[in-house]
């Protein structure tokens, strides 16, 4: 994972094939990927909750490919307003939205038509009032300055081709006191050239 | 990159090992890729 694009790098077809890939998995979560999926792989490699993960629609946690586990930092407060950069199928949005209460507002970011369609269903499945999700750019969050109190991502960050950007924009709707509190990829080596020119490295 | 944003205390506060098994964990072997929680404030 390169921190940034190099030089020429098509940013828009990175872009394109992210959403292709998330498009496929969202339509055919039982297709055959690189990464490891749904609510089994998230207790058993990520230390999620099974039972808990198992009271949740199937149409989110099936989809679920995230790289960490950002509960483990800690409870979402109840009352706060939490944010879940590339939501997906919605797993990590209806945990949250459980922890913040009725009181508490958690809004799922994604620019995938189909897990947007998918996260939606999920929440009305799962009666959950509290949670919506929206269709946006990760550099460009439909929110206001300082409204959020916490950041959860996992796995999505490292997809984005100007890593800087976001987490720019991620301070911009940060309320003072609030965190990030994220789970992504990190790599130890850093890429050739060519290795950072592969797109496919990019995408997954 | 997180401090240049503005967030502070930023920091890895535990790894998973989340290709254990695929056919990409050879490649993450390979670039030392680790699943990871990250924790930053903004103060």
């Amino acid at each position: 994972m390169a921190l940034v694009c190099p030089m020429n790098f098509d940013k828009d077809k990175l872009r394109s094939e992210v959403r292709l890939t998330y498009t496929q998995v969202a339509e055919d979560p039982a297709g055959d990927y690189h990464f490891h999926r749904g609510a089994e792989y998230a207790a058993k490699h990520l230390g999620y909750d099974l039972p808990a993960l198992k009271d949740l629609p199937l149409a989110a946690t099936e989809v679920f490919c995230g790289m960490g586990n950002p509960f483990r930092m800690g409870a979402m407060e109840n009352g706060a307003t939490v944010i879940d950069i590339g939501s997906g199928g919605g797993m990590d949005c209806l945990l949250a939205a459980k922890q913040v209460g009725p009181n508490g507002t958690v809004i799922g970011i994604d620019m995938t038509d189909a897990m947007l369609e998918r996260s939606g269903g999920a929440a009305r499945a799962a009666g959950l009032a509290n949670v919506r999700f929206e269709k946006a750019d990760m550099t460009r969050l439909p929110l206001a300055d300082d409204s959020v109190d916490v950041v959860i991502s996992n796995g999505v960050i490292n997809l984005a081709p100007d890593k800087e950007a976001v987490f720019a924009e991620l301070f911009r709707v940060v309320k003072p006191g609030g965190r990030l509190q994220f789970a992504d990829i990190i790599m130890k080596s850093d890429l050739s050239e060519d290795a950072r020119n592969n797109i496919d490295l990019w995408t997954g | 990159m997180i401090e240049q944003a503005g967030f502070r205390e930023a920091k890895v506060v535990e790894k998973f090992d989340p290709f254990l098994g695929t056919n990409k964990e050879k490649t993450a072997r390979k670039y030392g890729v680790d699943g990871v929680n990250f924790l930053a404030y903004k103060r």
